[in-house]
């Protein structure tokens, strides 16, 4: 019986490291603690630990001295979790153990995996342990060729956790000189600024709150560590996106402006949106709740919602990604009375995965990070039922100082539930009883939100790091749902960054109070004190409010899904965040200082442009060299193996795949589904993001991510005139300090990516429903600083009046005639090209013209229409034209189509053959039209920039000219081989 | 009356809101009852006409995938199930619902003429590749398989969504009884043969063969043809907008009209069922 975990470990250390190891064998293991006898165990192992036909298993046995492994291998590693680490095998091992000895019911179990290697002689064991384990949070056991020899096996015991001490409540003095205030903040990992921590002090020194603290039994002129901890979590740039907020004075030296901003989301990104939703009666809900909602028909309405999770990702890969993905599930089932999440979406942004440079301490090979991140997202989205429709990987060096790990998701809901409420707005009152649902509180997790405000160093704290269990949330989301259409919540919400402190403190803006007792709350380990339950951001728990008359009800579900419901609270009007440990009021705070309380950041910005080496084309080329180079450069390169590993069709809706055409391997410029079953009617999911470009203009940047997002939704058939935009900004840290120099550029490039996004997002009549910043996405300081470009990704979710009239890129027959919708312009700068070219030779610069969005109003009319052709069903093929130009796009319809194609590029925009060739000028499309059906394509399109490039051929090759002169002539399956070998990495299937 | 089908939920099954919906659109009263409403006898499952197993990850795979659902269905479910195919009821398990079928015995299921006895005789292993894939294959069924779900089908496709799909017997002349009895229900096939000709008993390179499964088998079914099982999913080609060749005009046309002329290939099967107990009650 071949071992395949085994097999997958040694194809990967080939992959990835280049060694050959002759084969791998794999054991799982399972450490019992409980009251059952071994004898008992045994008897029963091939009923739960083993399977009877594939599986040997014993216990209390390592097997490796039984005869199942005549041969001794030349090195064992064993790989288990440490103490308090998730252990979801483990959970679920326990779970089935109850089903066989439901007596031992304080049993637990801990899972390990151990390796044996053969034909490994060679390598390091420390160094192969290294690779099969991270070491914050997992613990590794190896025996070398002489242990092996000896027969002296790995063993690891039950990780038990060490006892934790209960630390009683206590009270910090803000009485002191600011530098102990600063140092207060620092070392309580608080996060929190000078001028916040004043108003902290000035809070406690008025005589109304001391007179009013004084009559609830806690300390009158001291915070109690709950509620310093509360307000540090509540302020937090997490939460309260003090930068977005701030008062900004921006000064332009290039067109001599001196002005102030107050507030670039009320200025760039709100008050827009609010414009537009007097225009339109399809708004439902903008900006206030964990997504924005909008009505999609007369029963149905959907959301959408992108978080990052960058920081937990740097650190642990696999556990950071995984929460990053069920953790905005939570927030689309945190939206108005709970919508049920249908699509996720994954952008990513990482190192180059072949990259051979040196790598600062502490951080993982970009590779590394790739799998780990991809293994936690496809876990996170396949056991919790969610299709992945749509994402972006996208390389640079600077992404290895910090990967950028986005997830997305998009939910649906009934308008109105069957008691009559609409669903998208939250109805608690004074008297609802608060539950925590789902996963217990424990030491995972404390401190996430101020941890991601901070940057990233060798110091930073491993319990920032968690690990998702996808199947106690799936319990939960079916659990709530239910709950939902019954009637018997009055509001919810996700319980992520800041815990309880955060979920409940929201929801209680709405009654204006509330009165918690955390001695009530569930812990996963007994000795955390109250601060650390109340700001504890253990995964998957949701907050619920649910009225007096319904509890009965509402627990008896619980107890059908096996899910934990806690009450833990309840909703007051006192004005007050009233927080109790069993009798002991621990923190007394009003809600309105918690809320609004935070001082506004005063910031400086100064924009100068960032002088680049101009990007100077060589005078002579040869182009097919450079289109087969340019395929497998990792940002253009497909990126199947990667996404086929994710579900993207679970749901039965999926309309439009991440993969098309006849191999179903050519890229799908954005997901479309259609999720209710037996109706064709459709919603679009894309997404644009070109990090590159703020090294010439972040405004040009913001503009061509949402343009981008915008071509890839009309490519497949979106209706343009209802489609909604999510913002998530991602950048370093802004703020001018001794560790930012350069903080007043980076905060320019902020601003001019906002302006940008608020004129083309008028421009294109698509709100901003929602969106996120993280805004410290740096690692170490001085010289070794890494910054990350500034990064938007824009995600868009739209209408499709019906999916069965939709296009995709793959060409479809020979003879079908080819356009180009869009011009092509001089602009190079940043592109694809010239990034390639400098690393080619280091005197080339990526400097030049970056694409420009010039007259955004002109691109929407000519989406309009294009979208008209693709309903009317004449055109069935459309792709972007985005990194790597027409050449790119040209390449890549073919691949999809397997069939061939000759193109003349002349005519199609003002640019030298270089920039029509390989430019990227934003607002391009090329399409592909039947004989039968141009002319009517050509009289819609009239009065569009609209160029006739050449037709589909029966042939393998695919044929670019520039009037006279012929640029490209290759062979598709080469194109095809070239496109899908860079980030295959699997080490095969053999 | 229409038939009523159960569609098990609970515990990390995912694809129950589909499932459900297919019977409805073959003509089905279909409802989600979580497992535990059947554990608990709140809900009787001799109230229904068909249950169905649909796909999804109950409880992670932890331990194997489908075990710890099927130990659940094994022991708390034991003779509501024995009774429900020894009353000539149909059932189906898809993906994560084959798997746990497979786990508590149900399928293959004993020799011919004796009740369900709760033995595992096959199973599911890790994909060869080491990993879950979604990716449409071709299938071929055995006309002469007794299963009533397959009645009539020939070819279809459908995509997988697994990564543990590997079917495995434990001896050569267990695989090889089970062939005789036309209970290897569908296979993968290359799906440049001609329809009819595809079944083949020799392994089909990867990615003909998403998993290395002996004698490419998708799916099983028991002596009575009543129990059938496979890793792919008719349910997501319900409607041929589903096919990834929708946009080139070739989706494949189902001779059903439940969406015009939009119906997937994969409705038949649930539709043979529905059938089948109408006839048969």
């Amino acid at each position: 019986m071949r071992d395949v975990r085994g097999d997958v470990v040694r194809r990967q250390l080939h992959a990835d490291h280049g060694c050959n190891v002759h084969r791998v064998r794999s054991i799982c293991g399972y450490l019992i603690q409980g009251e059952t006898t071994a004898e008992a165990i045994a008897a029963r192992v091939d009923d739960l630990f083993a399977d009877p036909i594939i599986e040997h298993g014993a216990a209390n046995t390592l097997f490796l001295s039984t005869d199942l492994f005549d041969q001794t291998p030349d090195m064992v590693v064993t790989v288990g979790f440490k103490p308090g680490v998730t252990d979801n095998p483990g959970k679920a091992a326990t779970d089935g153990y109850l089903t066989l000895f439901p007596e031992d019911t304080e049993a637990k179990i801990s899972t390990y995996t151990t390796y044996a290697f053969y034909g490994a002689g060679d390598l390091d064991p420390t160094w192969l342990a290294g690779t099969l384990h991270n070491g914050l949070i997992e613990r590794a056991l190896v025996a070398d060729q002489a242990a092996c020899q000896a027969g002296a096996w790995p063993a690891l015991d039950y990780p038990t956790p060490p006892e934790q001490v209960f630390i009683q409540p206590k009270t910090i003095d803000l009485e002191c000189d600011d530098e102990t205030l600063e140092r207060i903040s620092t070392e309580g990992l608080l996060a929190l600024n000078l001028e916040e921590m004043h108003a902290i002090q000035a809070h406690y020194r008025d005589e109304e709150i001391r007179a009013l603290r004084t009559t609830h039994n806690i300390s009158p002129d001291a915070p109690t560590d709950v509620e310093l901890e509360c307000l540090a979590q509540t302020w937090s740039e997490h939460c309260k996106h003090k930068i977005f907020a701030s008062r900004i004075h921006h000064v332009d030296h290039e067109t001599g402006e001196d002005t102030v901003i107050d507030s670039l989301f009320k200025t760039h990104i709100m008050t827009p949106t609010h414009d537009m939703q007097k225009d339109v009666d399809w708004l439902l809900s903008v900006f206030h709740d964990n997504s924005g909602v909008i009505a999609w028909d007369d029963t149905w309405s959907v959301c959408m919602k992108a978080e990052t999770h960058n920081s937990p990702s740097a650190l642990d890969p696999y556990g950071g990604a995984m929460t990053g993905i069920v953790g905005v599930n939570r927030d689309i089932l945190g939206t108005g009375l709970g919508a049920r999440p249908i699509a996720n979406t994954d952008v990513f942004c990482f190192g180059p995965p072949n990259w051979e440079g040196t790598l600062p301490d502490n951080l993982f090979h970009p590779s590394r990070v790739l799998r780990g991140v991809h293994a936690g997202v496809r876990v996170g989205g396949n056991e919790s039922g969610i299709p992945t429709v749509n994402g972006a990987i996208v390389f640079d060096d600077r992404y290895i100082g910090k990967p950028l790990v986005y997830c997305g998701t998009v939910g649906i809901m009934p308008r109105h539930l069957p008691d009559g409420r609409p669903s998208h707005i939250k109805t608690p009152v004074a008297g609802d009883i608060v539950y925590m649902v789902g996963g217990r509180v424990g030491y995972d997790g404390i401190h996430g939100a101020t941890f991601s405000s901070l940057e990233l160093t060798e110091e930073s704290p491993s319990s920032a790091v968690q690990i998702g269990d996808p199947i106690t949330q799936k319990k939960m989301v079916d659990m709530i749902l239910e709950a939902r259409d019954e009637g018997l919540i009055s509001c919810i919400t996700d319980n992520g960054a800041g815990g309880l402190s955060s979920s409940i403190g929201e929801m209680a803006e709405y009654t204006n109070g509330c009165e918690i007792d955390l001695a009530t709350v569930p812990l996963k380990q007994a000795g955390l004190s109250p601060w650390e339950i109340l700001v504890s951001e253990s995964q998957e728990r949701m907050t619920v409010a649910v009225r007096p008359a319904d509890q009965t009800a509402f627990e008896a579900l619980a107890n059908l899904h096996e899910v934990e419901a806690t009450p833990v609270a309840t909703f007051t009007s006192t004005g007050m965040f009233h927080v109790r440990y069993g009798e002991e009021t621990v923190a007394y705070l009003p809600i309105d200082f918690l809320h609004d309380g935070v001082p506004q950041l005063q910031l400086e910005s100064e924009w100068t442009p960032p002088q680049q080496r101009p990007f100077v084309t060589p005078n002579e080329a040869d182009h097919n060299e450079l289109l087969s180079s340019m395929l497998q450069r990792p940002n253009i390169a497909s990126k199947e193996t990667w996404v086929r590993q994710y579900d993207h069709e679970v749901i039965a809706q999926t309309a439009i795949k991440p993969f098309v055409g006849v191999e179903r391997d050519g890229p799908g410029d954005a997901g479309v589904i259609a999720p209710l079953h037996g109706d064709p009617h459709g919603l679009v999911i894309s997404c644009g993001i070109a990090p590159r470009y703020s090294d010439i203009d972040a405004g040009a940047m913001a503009a061509a991510a949402i343009d981008e997002a915008v071509r890839n939704a009309v490519c497949v058939g979106l209706d343009v005139d209802k489609m909604a935009g999510l913002d998530n900004f991602c950048w370093p840290d802004p703020i001018e300090s001794v560790k930012t120099p350069d903080g007043r550029f980076k905060l320019a490039q902020l601003v001019r990516a906002n302006r940008e996004l608020e004129r083309v997002c008028r421009a294109y009549r698509l709100p901003c429903v929602s969106g996120k910043d993280s805004m410290k996405n740096d690692y170490g300081s001085g010289k070794d600083k890494i910054s990350i470009p500034p990064t938007l990704l824009f995600s868009l979710f739209g209408d499709h009046p019906d999916v069965r009239k939709s296009a995709t890129s793959d060409f479809k027959e020979a003879g079908d005639r080819i356009y180009l919708v869009g011009h092509s312009q001089q602009e190079l700068g940043a592109s694809e090209l010239s990034f390639m070219m400098r690393e080619r030779n280091p005197a080339n610069g990526i400097g030049g013209n970056v694409p420009l969005l010039l007259n955004p109003e002109q691109n929407l009319a000519t989406y309009r229409q294009l979208s008209t052709t693709i309903h009317q069903g004449w055109v069935k093929t459309a792709h972007d034209c985005s990194e790597g130009g027409l050449a790119v796009a040209l390449a890549e319809m073919c691949i999809g189509g397997r069939i061939g194609a000759k193109v003349d590029i002349d005519g199609t925009g003002d640019g030298d053959l270089w920039a029509r060739l390989w430019g990227e000028s934003l607002g391009r499309i090329v399409v592909a039209v039947k004989p039968e059906h141009e002319s009517d394509f050509l009289a819609t399109m009239k009065g569009h920039p609209t160029t006739i490039l050449g037709e589909v051929t029966p042939s393998s090759a695919l044929e670019m000219v520039d009037g006279e002169t012929t640029l490209i002539s290759s062979d598709i399956n080469v194109l095809a081989d070239a496109w899908k070998g860079t980030l295959d990495m699997t080490g095969g299937v053999a | 009356m229409m038939p009523r089908v159960a569609v098990l939920f609970g515990f990390g099954i995912n694809c129950d809101h589909e499932t459900k919906a297919v019977f409805e659109l073959v003509g089905a009263e279909a409802q989600r009852i979580h497992v535990n409403r059947f554990i608990s006898g709140d809900t009787n499952l001799a109230d229904f006409d068909i249950l169905a197993v649909p796909g999804g990850f109950s409880f992670g795979d932890h331990l194997g995938s489908g075990r710890l659902l099927g130990n659940r269905m094994r022991f708390a479910m034991r003779d509501a199930l024995r009774d429900f195919v020894d009353a000539g009821k149909p059932i189906i398990g898809i993906c994560n619902g084959f798997q746990v079928l497979v786990k508590t015995g149900l399928l293959p299921g004993p020799d011919a003429g004796h009740s369900p006895d709760f033995v595992q005789r096959g199973s599911l292993g890790l994909n060869d590749s080491g990993r879950y894939e979604d990716r449409w294959v071709t299938l071929e069924f055995d006309p002469n398989s007794p299963c009533i779900w397959t009645k009539g089908m020939t070819r279809m496709t459908c995509p997988v969504r697994h990564g543990e799909g590997k079917y495995i017997m434990p001896t050569p002349q267990a695989l090889e009884a089970l062939s005789t009895t036309h209970q290897l229900t569908v296979r993968y096939v290359d799906p440049s043969t001609s329809v009819g000709e595809g079944l083949s008993d020799t392994v089909l390179p990867y990615p003909m063969s998403p998993n290395g499964s002996m004698r490419n088998v998708a799916g099983i079914c028991d002596a009575t043809g009543l129990v059938f099982g496979l890793m792919p999913h008719p349910e997501a080609n319900y409607a041929r907008w589903l096919h990834p060749d929708h946009t080139r005009g070739t989706a494949p046309a189902s001779e059903g009209n439940a969406l015009d002329s939009w119906e997937g290939e994969g409705l038949q099967m649930f539709r043979n069922a529905v059938e089948y107990v109408k006839q048969n009650r």
